[in-house]
């Protein structure tokens, strides 16, 4: 077992706890139905025994009859519950990890370069620990069961007949020993087969994933061969492994079987007496019983044997989970290692702008419900100023300077221009004054350092369109309210009518209450920014940041959605980074980013749509 | 089930293997139950002679051990013999679905790039790979064992033989069939309510800037909560039918073995059974259902290796959305590209507007544009991996519809913004664009493409292994190695979606350097935000409103 398997072991059974009651009933359960075996067992060996041995007359046995089905019955409805609690606690402890891990998530800076990519971080979440199922739900009740019932089984039968209760008592627990024995190769080819079948797996969906590509070079053919004949390379070299794997179980086949013959044989020899191994007669009432029971102790072993996947699979599957999200050990006392930058140790060498104040508290606390509506905050109104002393930013992982030393401020009131080509760093230095990621350097907000700012206020007085909004599953109502979450229809349809939303809206059945696909699918692209826009106008902020609000306009409709942008930004502070000329001609004043710096530059004056 | 049966011709190929599977796992559970029934038989036998050491017990005991050896002999052919069919099914299936998928590309819901699909089709196949295995053959077996102990009842015990049957037939038939039934509005919940929870992870991390910039974190997380509250509460429904119908399947066992015992008892009374035959076959009854042990978990694996082959043959059985021609023309050697009055859409607002545009062979051309604009979407029917709406593109003069798919990619390159490398080796990377390339060939391009350096140094060279999604390398050299593939490619045309993504500034000027030199003679296509460098692109245009300019 290496390092990061007994961690992982570790980490499983930490996340157990977690199961509560439902995880104790799973596993008392089984036990209790392994109790009721032994009465059940006793009963129909001691009816078949006098029915058979003393002709005992059918309606005297009838009393045993009715306990065996009584005592069928009440097995069966055992197992059903504890089955059924098994799962209980498995989702318990999948909707625990899953909420935590969400939150962890979103505790992070969005733009730290160890945010995890969605899909991995989703497939993670989702996928990963569903994966961890059956590892709570049958693998830990059968661990429990193999160990404790089949040595119980063994100390009821000893005092009865001594040589089974020994053969019992001796075998049930070597056949582990044994397991380990005959399968140190074994284990170890079960790995290998686990891992050549994952290869393989992988390999399928590696090629799948590339597979419009593979087509685009006219591999289509070639692949399609290719991948049969890897799969019965792998298959060949699977089952040489599987040959050596399957002798482990053949190992507990093997005792099983013995304990059945063994026991037959032992009780059959004794009743002609050809054995003298017992100083009191056997009987037939106890011969069958012995027999019956034979099977059952090795029964839970078989079981664990079934399930034991699960446990490779979970333990896989959390490693997979910490690759993507980080470490989750101290996870169940509540606190727990984050991933993301830790704005403490940041301190030194960046000015620490603390996108992650929720983190703070632990990843399952929740900010303050913020009021942000015009109405709320009154106390703290009007338009921000900004500013920035040697100012240094980095793409997230750090490999490239985006803008270096640069100095600038941003009267409260004023609208200001960013322009430059695509990918020069517009976005990254919007994103910064938003507080979105981390900076070296200092920027004022309102003369105080950003910081500083306490994140509900700094939320309540900011507000930013990115570049490329997302649009959530749900209406566009309901897209726009994210903005202000509880604003009233009039206010939604107010601010979807001045980002031209309701232009399209209205064509649609639904209008605005039209439900989107995830990630906007069914919208153009501008109609996507529109929406995105349309939540600015549920905000009463004094700093207003765009990205590109217009890149997907043409140039009339530009200039009918920034006649009403600049009516909603008088009195406040806008910056909006653009591509578009015709933009930056109605601000106040406009700045290029241009080799790492920040130039000032004149404002474009013709009313042309050119392009920056 | 109806599109379960449409793999049956993939199932009977490896008939043979499956069919001494599940004869195997008969004899395995014959033989316990044999084992059983032969050990009650006997001890019973022997507990009631009077004869002593004359008795016989040779026979029984022989018996005995030779049950016990088949048992274990059997079970691990089964295993093997299962397990071998599963993965030459395994090998078929994934054939066939690739032979089924590379005409149906691109697939329109355009969801392939995004990885869900990918993870969908995984584990769809692999449901299917193993539905012998964990699901038909379970059930085949346990019907098989339970009508045959019937008929060894109705020769012995003909008084229990009705109820035995009756009982089994109900825990192998009505219970699943029951179950099945029952389930499937609670199993489609399930994948519905995993569908939301995933989106929502989705919308959180997507969504990650925007939740933050308006202060609606909680408001996210608590809906995140409520979605996968949701997904529990479903499977925890889906669980309650399956353990009902577990101890259905339990009752019946306990229903079968009572009734046995008492319509036994009547019989060795009334003289018609003898007592070790009774005890024999009471315990060959409690051991039958052995069989049924695992039908409920069979069941939920059946239910979803049919709910996987719906989907596989949906994909499978789709109409491709190009079709080649039935009277392919030649393709011509001149490289000229003309766009005739292409108008092009998303079923929305157009993307592309009436553009005309000619590429004449051998020039070099950039695309700029704002993001989302369409600039991929040009490249893509270039390739003609869509077709246009309105207006034609032609190739050497040539229509691209009346060309074969293959001879218009033979022609030209693309490097996409999400080309992957493949956990292959470098080598092997690179020998998808021109399988007949010799080393030479392949360290010029890695030259040209600037990594050469990198992978000269490497200790396998070229034949070091990429690991999945190129995830050995960082992005910006994976991207230089897919651009040494394209270079490396014959193809006289090379289309390029932001190349240079993952570049520094220098690096990134000394890339359109080379290229101005690596594809002479060749036409090029760039579509970028990079700045670049005077003098190595004939032109530079930019596509806005639909229109090149």
């Amino acid at each position: 077992m290496t390092d990061t398997d007994r961690h992982n072991a570790r980490t499983l059974s930490a996340l157990r706890h977690n199961g509560g009651p439902w995880l104790i009933l799973a596993t008392g359960a089984p036990l209790l139905a392994g109790g009721l075996l032994v009465w059940q067992a006793w009963t129909l060996a001691s009816v078949l025994g006098n029915a058979i041995e003393a002709r005992a007359p059918v309606a005297t046995l009838a009393p045993g009859i009715v306990l065996i089905l009584a005592l069928l019955l009440a097995r069966a409805a055992l197992a059903a519950i504890g089955d059924r609690a098994g799962t209980e606690a498995a989702e318990a402890i999948k909707l625990r990890l899953r909420t935590t891990l969400f939150s962890h998530l979103l505790a992070g800076s969005p733009r730290a370069a160890t945010q995890p990519q969605s899909g991995a971080a989703s497939a993670a979440i989702i996928d990963q620990v569903e994966a961890l199922d059956g590892f709570f739900a049958r693998y830990l009740p059968a661990m429990i069961g193999a160990t404790v019932l089949p040595v119980a089984f063994g100390a009821i039968i000893l005092p009865l007949d001594w040589l089974a209760g020994l053969l019992f008592l001796v075998t049930a627990p070597l056949i582990p020993v044994f397991m380990a024995l005959a399968g140190w190769g074994a284990q170890l080819a079960t790995e290998r087969q686990a891992r050549a079948l994952s290869l393989l797996t992988s390999r399928f969906a590696d090629r799948l994933r590339g597979i419009v590509t593979l087509k685009l070079f006219g591999r289509a053919e070639a692949e399609t061969s290719g991948i049969v004949v890897a799969s019965d390379e792998l298959r060949r070299r699977t089952l040489r492994v599987l040959r050596i794997a399957f002798l482990s179980s053949a190992v507990l086949e093997f005792f099983a079987a013995l304990g059945v013959a063994g026991i037959a044989l032992y009780v059959g020899l004794t009743f002609i007496d050809y054995l003298h191994l017992r100083t009191t007669p056997l009987t037939l009432e106890l011969g069958l019983f012995l027999l019956l029971m034979a099977p059952e102790v090795y029964n839970p072993l078989r079981l664990l044997a079934a399930h034991y996947h699960d446990r490779a699979a979970a333990k896989s599957a959390i490693g997979e989970i910490e690759a993507q999200l980080g470490t989750l050990s101290p996870l169940p006392s509540g606190e727990r290692a984050c991933p993301g930058l830790d704005p403490g140790s940041a301190a030194g060498r960046m000015r620490g702008p603390s996108p992650r104040t929720v983190s703070r508290k632990g990843p399952l606390a929740r900010p303050k419900t913020v009021d942000l509506s015009p109405r709320g905050r009154g106390e703290a109104r009007g338009p921000l100023g900004l500013a920035a002393t040697s100012l240094t930013l980095r793409t997230p992982d750090s490999a490239r300077v985006i803008l270096a030393n640069a100095d600038f401020t941003i009267a409260p009131g004023e609208h200001a221009a960013l322009l430059g080509p695509s990918g020069i760093g517009k976005s990254t230095l919007l994103e910064a004054m938003a507080r979105l990621r981390l900076y070296e350097g200092g920027i004022m907000l309102d003369h105080r350092p950003l910081a500083d700012w306490p994140e509900p206020d700094l939320r309540a007085r900011t507000t930013m369109l990115g570049q490329k909004p997302r649009i959530f599953a749900g209406s566009m109502a309901h897209n726009i309210a994210l903005a202000r979450p509880g604003a009233s229809p009039a206010d939604i349809r107010r601010a979807a009518e001045r980002a031209h939303v309701a232009a399209f809206a209205d064509a649609l059945p639904d209008g605005l209450d039209t439900l989107l696909g995830e990630g906007g699918l069914g919208l153009s692209g501008g109609q996507a920014q529109r929406i995105a826009l349309a939540r600015i106008y549920l905000r009463d902020a004094g700093l207003i940041l765009l990205d590109e609000p217009t890149a997907h306009l043409d140039a009339e409709l530009e200039q009918v959605v920034l006649d009403d942008l600049k009516a909603h930004a008088s009195g406040r502070t806008l910056i909006i980074a653009t591509h578009s000329l015709a933009v930056a001609a109605r601000m106040d004043k406009a700045w290029r980013i241009a080799g790492e710096t920040l130039l000032p530059t004149p404002l474009p004056t013709g009313k042309g749509r050119s392009v920056a | 089930m109806k599109a379960l049966l449409t793999f049956r011709g993939l199932f009977a190929t490896q008939f043979k293997g499956f069919a001494l599977a599940l004869i195997l796992s008969l004899v395995t559970l014959a033989a316990g139950v044999a084992l059983l029934g032969t050990s009650g038989w006997f001890i019973t036998a022997a507990a009631l002679t009077t004869a002593g050491l004359a008795f016989n017990l040779f026979a029984p005991s022989a018996l005995v051990r030779g049950f016990s050896f088949i048992r274990i002999l059997a079970r691990y052919g089964e295993r093997l013999a299962g397990h071998d069919a599963t993965l030459r099914l395994l090998a078929d299936l994934r054939g066939w679905l690739f032979a089924r998928l590379f005409p149906r590309l691109p697939i329109a819901d355009r969801s392939l790039r995004h990885g869900d699909l990918v993870s969908r089709l995984t584990a769809d196949v692999d449901a299917l790979d193993t539905a012998f295995l964990v699901a038909i053959g379970p059930i085949a077996a346990a019907f098989v064992i339970g009508a045959a102990l019937t008929g060894v009842l109705a020769w012995l015990l003909p008084g229990a033989a009705w109820l035995y049957g009756l009982c089994f037939a109900a825990a192998v038939l009505a219970v699943p069939a029951g179950l099945v039934l029952a389930s499937r509005r609670a199993g489609k919940d399930v994948v519905s309510r995993a569908a939301e929870a995933r989106a929502s992870v989705l919308d959180g991390i997507e969504g990650h800037a925007d939740l933050t910039v308006f202060g609606v974190l909680g408001t996210a997380q608590s809906d995140f909560a409520t979605t996968a509250q949701r997904l529990a509460a479903a499977r925890g429904r889906l669980s309650t039918l399956t353990a009902v119908a577990g101890f259905a399947v339990q009752a019946l066992a306990a229903l079968a073995l009572a009734g046995t015992l008492w319509l036994g008892l009547d019989a060795l009374a009334a003289g018609t059974v003898e007592g070790p035959v009774l005890a024999g076959l009471l315990l060959a009854v409690a051991g039958s259902f052995e069989a049924t042990s695992t039908i409920v978990r069979s069941v939920g694996k059946l239910t979803t290796a049919m709910a996987a082959a719906e989907r596989l043959t949906a994909i499978a059985e789709a109409p491709p959305a190009i079709v080649d021609p039935a009277m392919p023309a030649e393709r011509t050697a001149d490289a000229t590209i003309v766009l005739a009055d292409i108008t092009f859409g998303y079923g929305g607002p157009p993307v592309l507007t009436n553009l005309d545009h000619i590429v004449a062979p051998g020039e070099h051309i950039a695309i700029t544009g704002p993001s989302g604009i369409g600039k991929s979407s040009l490249l893509g029917l270039l390739l003609r991996l869509a077709d246009p709406q309105a207006g034609r593109i032609t190739l050497g003069g040539v229509p691209l519809p009346a060309l074969r798919q293959a001879d218009i990619h033979a022609g030209m390159a693309l490097l996409s913004q999400d080309s992957p490398l493949f956990n292959d080796t470098i080598r092997a990377n690179l020998l998808i664009a021109r399988p007949d390339a010799d080393d030479d060939a392949l360290w010029t391009a890695l030259a040209d493409a600037g990594i050469a350096d990198f992978v000269r140094v490497l200790p396998a060279g070229l034949d070091t292994m990429m690991g999945e999604g190129g995830r050995t390398v960082s992005v910006g050299q994976a991207r230089r190695l897919c651009l040494a593939r394209v270079l490396l490619s014959p193809a006289p045309i090379l289309l390029l979606d932001e190349p240079t993504t993952g570049l520094d500034r220098p690096a990134e000027a000394a890339f359109f350097e080379t290229l101005h030199q690596a594809a002479q003679g060749r036409t090029v296509i760039v579509v970028t935000h990079a700045a670049i460098p005077e003098g190595t692109m004939d032109r530079v245009l930019t596509l806005r409103g639909g229109m090149l300019g």
